[in-house]
């Protein structure tokens, strides 16, 4: 988190109407990404923001997610789905993978 | 035909007498044709039963008569014959077979007569004066030749036709003409040295007597030594000629001049050539003249004066120096080898030259254009030349490496930006397409994506593009160009805009149901940016005022319920505001980055406060902080008035809100004092490019092995090769599929070491 909120309680804008400075309109940007513990998939060693490898070989960037498992160690779908076939554990932990969510 | 011609004469002269040979039935059975008599009697035609017979002076007489005409003729004299006669007296001499004897009479009176007449060449005279003397006797010999042969034209038409080994009376004329007169040595050097002089004379400029050089060679055509006698030594003079003439000329004149004086040269001698020899002799002298004057000296001529001519643009002189120098062998090629250094040099010149970065981008167009138009105009849009560009620009380009692909990147910006209102959509698209010509040729097609994204961020952010359209255009070219893959994540900046747009109408809905929001009537619209779309900006915390938080924190709340399993980083260095403002002169909106308002809004509270406590009530870095006071209290719009005065902001100084603060408009933006791009900012943004490589060769491996499943390693450098759109290294490759390997995508072949197989 960039912004922290003021604990002073300054005197908030516009309540006073003859204050000098009144904030009319604000502008703001923000960046999104996966709420991850670690940016890089175990599985393809690409950043999680990236699509996974097959996915940029194939031109599929859109549709790559991130999947978390109920450890809490998140992966691309697309790399785990191919790993729970052989090995229904995750990579990090160990821990039987029961999913978590998908990212959307 | 001659003998029975003659005898149906002398049978129908004496039709009575039964010697004829026709019966007198002749007469009965055509008179009883109507009367279908029984017994006709059938017509039979027989032989003379002796042969018709001349006068036994016949023939002597006869020679006589055409011999005394023969000579009158070669006297130019009067016949006292009539032609009529003469011709008779042949016509009969040959339909009595002594048409052999006439042949040889005649050839040897004809023989006679020039043998005769070769003496006037004794006569000591050179030159054209003899030439003169010689045209006269060909003259006269055609005349006479033509005369007798009228007269002896039966002789023509039936013994030497039917003996095919004798040559006809005008060749024979020519014949004797050619042994008698030509084969003298003295009259051949003579005829040749005269003519050669001639041709000499009629180059150096003077006027010539055409017609006798005319009708001298075309003598020699028709005695069949046009080509021994005077066609080989001409074209060796020629040759001497303008050997010396190209080495002269070539050091006296311009090369411009010397391209025009050969042209004109070649000109004069088609026209020579054209009026006065034979055909044939059109191509060899005129490949003659070629390699002399050019071919021999191509090499000096280029390196003396093509880069002059280029730079100084002379279009007429380049085509004439093309198309001179397409008419001899390789003669294109090398004016191409030579251009090309020429664009090599001066293209690399304006890349290497560091002090002069701002104006490269402008000056390599220029350069491009200027160089396609002289491609196109004068080398007849040839393609080796247009390859040679090409090449030239393409090493030129690369020499310096990511410079030129980050200054072409800005150039667009600068072109892209609102305010840049000098052209109109169409030129802006003509020179888009024009940049792309030279982003053609950059190899780390990468570097230029990694600093036209920051352009086009700012762009997009500020809301200072242009044109949507010109945006669109621009996106579409590039892909074009590299594909969908290398504008995925420029398509993916527009996406996100268009996604925030209609977020945004969403959340002002949700604001308005949320009961504690009501109070709040700050209009906060905000981009949200995809990671890894956006080019990477460092995070900057500060504090904001409760009621800017509570805005803040409200919108995530909104945006983390919409998207699960995301997380949201606010930007402060991006955020801009509009603030109104109250002074004694008036009401002003002021536009103001995030960091300038959040100063601005401590005044509500009081009239001075010191650095360290701006410092500390808003947290910002003392870098950013400075940056922003200098801004609002040493800028062109004053808000704030700095105490002590002076330019630079330091640890203990104090400010105070500027009441008297007077600004002839109502909106004013107070611009950040933009920090120069700094030095660790571009080498951030080139290393981000060579990190973001590896992903990218990886990519292109396993879609390569994807599709072929097994191959070989040279193969799959190769492909991987074509499709990257950026230089890489061997050893770089293999440390990607080394790594690839590793990750299972893809293993050793078990035998062959070299060998590749995709993992699914």
């Amino acid at each position: 988190m960039s912004a922290t909120v003021s604990e002073k309680g300054d005197a908030p804008a516009g309540k006073q109407p003859d204050q000098l400075f009144t904030l009319k309109r604000w502008n703001a940007v923000a960046v999104w990404s996966w709420d991850v513990e670690c940016d890089t998939c175990a599985i393809c060693r690409v950043q999680v923001m990236d699509a996974c490898l097959r996915c940029q070989a194939d031109n599929k960037q859109e549709g790559c997610v991130v999947v978390w498992g109920e450890c809490n160690h998140s992966f691309h779908n697309c790399c785990m789905s191919l790993w729970v076939e052989q090995n229904n554990r995750c990579p990090l932990c160990q821990k039987e993978w029961v999913i978590q969510g998908t990212g959307k | 035909m001659s003998g029975d011609s003659g005898s149906l004469l002398n049978q129908s002269s004496s039709t009575d007498q039964s010697k004829n040979g026709v019966s007198r039935h002749v007469t009965q059975s055509s008179m009883m044709i109507g009367s279908k008599s029984s017994n006709a009697k059938k017509l039979t035609i027989k032989n003379f039963k002796a042969k018709p017979v001349l006068p036994e002076n016949y023939e002597r007489e006869t020679w006589r008569k055409l011999e005394e005409a023969v000579s009158a003729i070669h006297r130019s004299s009067f016949i006292r014959y009539s032609l009529e006669e003469l011709y008779k007296a042949v016509e009969n001499l040959c339909s009595h077979k002594i048409a052999k004897n006439l042949y040889s009479q005649l050839r040897d009176v004809c023989e006679q007569h020039i043998r005769k007449q070769v003496h006037v060449f004794d006569e000591n005279i050179d030159g054209e004066l003899f030439l003169r003397r010689l045209e006269q006797e060909w003259q006269d010999h055609c005349q006479q030749t033509i005369m007798i042969r009228c007269i002896f034209l039966v002789l023509d038409r039936t013994y030497v036709l039917q003996n095919s080994m004798l040559p006809s009376l005008w060749d024979l004329g020519l014949d004797l003409f050619r042994e008698n007169v030509l084969s003298r040595d003295h009259v051949r050097e003579r005829c040749l040295l005269g003519l050669l002089e001639l041709v000499v004379r009629e180059r150096s400029g003077d006027a010539v007597n055409r017609s006798l050089l005319r009708n001298l060679l075309s003598m020699l055509n028709d005695l069949q030594i046009y080509h021994s006698l005077f066609e080989k030594h001409f074209l060796k003079e020629t040759e001497q000629f303008y050997l010396t003439e190209g080495d002269v000329k070539k050091n006296q004149l311009e090369v411009y001049e010397y391209l025009i004086h050969t042209e004109k040269r070649i000109e004069e001698e088609r026209n020579l050539c054209i009026t006065c020899m034979d055909n044939s002799t059109l191509k060899p002298l005129i490949a003659c003249v070629e390699s002399q004057l050019i071919a021999r000296h191509t090499d000096f001529l280029l390196n003396k004066g093509l880069s002059y001519l280029i730079n100084e643009n002379r279009m007429s002189d380049l085509q004439r120096f093309y198309s001179l120098l397409s008419s001899i062998q390789d003669g294109t090629q090398s004016l191409c080898t030579c251009f090309t250094d020429h664009v090599k040099g001066v293209a690399s010149g304006i890349v290497m030259d560091s002090n002069a970065d701002a104006t490269m981008v402008q000056d390599l167009l220029d350069l491009k254009e200027k160089l396609d138009n002289i491609v196109n105009t004068c080398f007849d849009k040839d393609a080796k030349f247009i390859h040679g560009l090409q090449r030239a620009f393409e090493s030129s380009v690369n020499k310096r490496q990511n410079k030129p692909a980050e200054l072409i990147a800005k150039y667009v910006d600068q072109r892209m930006r609102s305010g840049n209102k000098e052209s109109s959509e169409a030129e802006l698209d003509r020179t888009l397409d024009r940049i792309m010509l030279l982003f053609r040729f950059i190899h780390g097609k990468d570097v230029f994506e990694a600093f036209y994204k920051k352009d086009l961020a700012k762009r997009l952010l500020v809301g200072k593009s242009a044109s949507v359209d010109a945006e669109k255009s621009m996106l579409s070219k590039l892909k074009q160009e590299c594909g969908g893959a290398f504008t995925s994540k420029l398509e993916g900046m527009f996406k996100d805009m268009f996604h925030s747009k209609e977020l945004m109408s969403q959340y002002r809905q949700y604001q308005s149901t949320k009961a504690d929001m009501q109070d709040i009537s700050v209009d906060i619209n905000v981009n949200i940016l995809t990671m890894g779309y956006w080019p990477t900006y460092t995070a900057m915390e500060v504090r904001l005022p409760v009621e800017m938080g509570k805005l803040q924190e409200c919108f995530r709340q909104f945006y983390l319920m919409k998207h699960s399993g995301r997380k949201l980083t606010f930007q402060s260095t991006l955020g801009h505001c509009v603030l109104k403002s109250k002074f004694k002169n008036g009401n002003k909106e002021l536009q103001v980055s995030l960091f300038q308002t959040l100063i601005l809004l401590l005044f509500n509270e009081g009239d001075v406060f010191s650095y360290k406590y701006i410092r500390d009530e808003t947290l910002c870095k003392d870098v950013e902080l400075k940056r922003t006071l200098q801004s609002l209290a040493c800028g062109k719009a004053r808000v704030l008035t700095k105490i002590p005065k002076g330019k630079d902001v330091g640890d203990d100084d104090k400010f105070e809100f500027n009441s008297d603060f007077k600004h002839k408009l109502i909106r004013i933006k107070i611009n950040q004092i933009q920090m120069k791009e700094t030095v660790e900012e571009n080498i951030d943004t080139t290393e981000r490019v060579f990190q973001d490589r590896q992903y990218q060769i990886d990519a292109a491996i396993v879609r390569t092995m994807k599709m072929r499943k097994s191959l070989s390693h040279q193969l799959l450098a190769s492909e991987v090769y074509d499709q990257l759109k950026f230089p890489i290294k061997p050893t770089d490759i293999k440390k990607r599929i080394e790594s690839l390997i590793e990750r299972d995508y893809m293993q050793r072949d078990k035998d062959n070491t070299n060998q590749y197989h995709y993992v699914a």
